[in-house]
């Protein structure tokens, strides 16, 4: 039933975000047009209409980026918790399958669009050596880092980009918890989201700062420091990194529990 | 076994009770009325039938399991307003429902769509609303369901709709099933129903049969209602 | 058929009269296949249930007989028919006779006044007739 739901969920989502990469391709296209010929003539209109072209496509990135984690966040709130919600919610599947499908289909939606976003880059310099550039710059600076480092400077790169596709998702749960409590009052739903969405925000700053302290001068603190781990540079960073995704992890579950709750037993359709 | 049985089923909201320990129980191969004036109840009760609300106090079953993943599998709901995916083609929303329901029965939905001219390619976005609302009631019938719960199904249609809504529900009728309509057009159900259930103000206060109420009253159903619910 | 309901009466009461009225109209044939309970029930618009009690009744009456596999059937009794719109009209005359009586005919009266009326009903058609 999972990949169902998953499947329907694609089919719900795909057209607008294939038109939203087409979008963005084709600003892509263009804007690599104008670095390549517009900016280059001697008529000041082409040139301003080159400049144009170019904002268009930076418009693109950012919007393509925006639209995608708010067109989540919005299949989130329409499907489950608007006038669909009635026909999703007497599916013979359980709360969890809903969630799950739709943290999957967002996940993936999120990989595209940084895929798709790269891909733009690589149009957008195509030709104009900038491709060739930023390549070159790429492989030199993960050269310097592999001379310096050994190999940790690519794996970095690699970690960093899974750290921000884990707090993406986390960040999504957030938002899904928020909606999923707001909508169990009877009224002014919305506001309620946005309330618990704040609240939620402070919940997990305060306990931010309840951890930090509680690793400052505290018991824990010093059977850390008995434990006395030796760890080099590299290494630091790497279980740093690691430590980062634990929590990120830990806080998209803690907000993946709250939404299941709400939508097993606090469900309250309009 | 019971198709739907309900044991002292209480449902609050705040301070406001909704359902106040409402028990009774429907067979199969009945259609039964669940009426009552707005804000009785009704839709309540429906609702927490199919696990949309969780009781306050009391149980409600489907085919003696609570509400839930399983007991989905055998019931087939009609919100009391749109709610199929509007995004969706005809042909889509079929696939939607073949897919979650084995019981499904594509060949008499497709009929029934052929039938009102509404083509597979067609989006439900484009539809009119109550050609929206045939769609919906269609693909709720389409299921070989044990349980039909059917939220005020006849709920501000034209009377050419409302009969043709009328007509489906018999036409689609199975001797295993029951169907359960809720409303306050009593007048225009009242044929099609065995018994109902007369629900005020979150309480059950009748539960007959139809040709019982007409036999020993010697009025109909609509009479006695509006005799019992007078303002 | 036109199916039409009263408030006052139970359903399958007035269901058991009309397919009666259908019956002895003619409109279901002697030894003539009835429609299924359901496609009944459809065009009535009346519950399946109530239908087929009605249909209980009627093949109890021995107006209508039902064959294990192939359904119902209108009894080919003509006899029984007969009797069936005897009763019927019987019933009509009853209820015409008590109507005029209430409007404060006496029986005498009530049969001058049929007998003018048909009298005129005749003229009538013969007009038509030319």
């Amino acid at each position: 039933m999972l990949m169902k739901l998953v499947k329907h969920e694609f089919r719900a989502t795909g057209r607008v975000m294939g038109l939203l990469f087409l979008v963005l391709l084709a600003a892509a296209v263009g804007a690599n047009f104008s670095i390549q010929v517009l900016n280059g003539s001697s008529l000041s209109l082409l040139r301003i209409l080159g400049a144009l072209v170019m904002s268009a496509y930076v418009m693109a990135v950012i919007g393509v980026c925006f639209v995608c984690f708010f067109l989540m966040l919005q299949r989130f709130y329409r499907n489950l918790l608007g006038d669909e919600g009635y026909v999703m919610f007497t599916l013979p599947v359980s709360v969890h399958q809903h969630v799950w499908s739709k943290l999957m289909v967002t996940a993936v939606w999120y990989l595209a669009t940084g895929a798709a976003v790269m891909l733009s880059f690589l149009i957008l310099g195509y030709r104009a050596g900038l491709v060739r550039d930023i390549l070159q710059g790429l492989a030199q600076i993960f050269r310097g880092i592999t001379a310096y480092y050994a190999l940790n400077g690519t794996a970095i790169v690699l970690e960093l980009l899974i750290l921000a596709f884990l707090g993406c998702v986390a960040f999504a749960l957030q938002f899904y918890a928020s909606m999923a409590v707001g909508h169990s009052f009877s009224a002014h739903k919305i506001v309620w989201s946005v309330v618990f969405f704040f609240v939620f925000q402070f919940a997990s700053q305060l306990v931010g700062a309840l951890l930090i302290l509680l690793l400052d001068e505290t018991p824990v603190h010093q059977l850390l420091l008995s434990l006395n781990f030796r760890l080099e540079g590299m290494a630091g960073i790497h279980i740093g990194i690691g430590l980062m995704a634990v929590v990120f992890a830990v806080y998209g579950a803690v907000f993946y529990a709250v939404t299941v709750y709400f939508l097993k037993n606090r469900l309250n359709l309009e | 076994m019971s198709v739907l049985e309900c044991n002292g089923l209480c449902k609050r909201f705040g301070r406001t009770e909704a359902l106040d320990r409402v028990s009774f129980s429907v067979e199969p191969g009945r259609i039964v009325g669940l009426l009552g004036p707005n804000g009785s109840g009704k839709t309540t009760l429906i609702k927490l039938a199919n696990g949309l609300l969780t009781p306050s106090e009391g149980t409600v079953t489907v085919c003696g399991r609570a509400p839930g993943k399983e007991s989905r599998a055998a019931v087939s709901y009609l919100p009391e307003r749109t709610a199929i995916p509007t995004w969706m083609s005809t042909a889509q929303l079929l696939e939607f429902y073949r897919d979650f329901y084995p019981d499904f029965r594509m060949d008499a939905a497709r009929e029934m769509l052929d039938h009102l001219d509404i083509r597979p390619g067609q989006r439900i976005k484009q539809m009119s609303k109550g050609t929206r609302e045939k769609v919906q009631l269609i693909m709720v019938m389409s299921r070989a369901a044990q349980l039909y719960l059917l939220d005020e199904p006849i709920g501000g249609v034209d009377p050419a709709t409302r009969d043709y809504i009328l007509s489906t529900i018999i036409g689609n009728y199975n001797p295993e099933a029951a169907v359960v309509i809720s409303t306050h057009l009593i007048a225009d159900v009242e044929k099609v129903l065995d018994e109902v259930l007369f629900l005020n103000r979150g309480q059950l206060v009748l539960q007959s049969g139809v040709d019982q109420i007409r036999e020993e009253k010697g009025m109909s159903v609509d009479a006695l209602f509006r005799e019992v619910f007078k303002c | 058929m036109r199916w039409q309901f009263s408030n006052d009466a139970p359903i399958y009461s007035q269901l058991i009269e009309q397919i009666k009225v259908g019956i002895v109209s003619g409109m279901f044939a002697p030894g003539e296949r009835l429609p299924s309970v359901r496609d009944l029930a459809t065009e009535a618009g009346v519950n399946p249930n109530t239908m087929q009690r009605a249909m209980t009744e009627l093949e109890r009456d021995g107006l209508v007989y039902s064959q294990r596999t192939a359904g119902r059937f209108v009894t080919e009794d003509r006899t029984m028919i007969e009797a069936a719109k005897r009763e019927l009209a019987e019933r009509h005359i009853r209820t015409f006779v008590a109507a005029m009586l209430r409007l404060g005919y006496e029986r005498k009266e009530i049969a001058a006044l049929l007998k003018q009326e048909s009298a005129e009903e005749e003229k009538t058609d013969v007009g038509f007739g030319v």
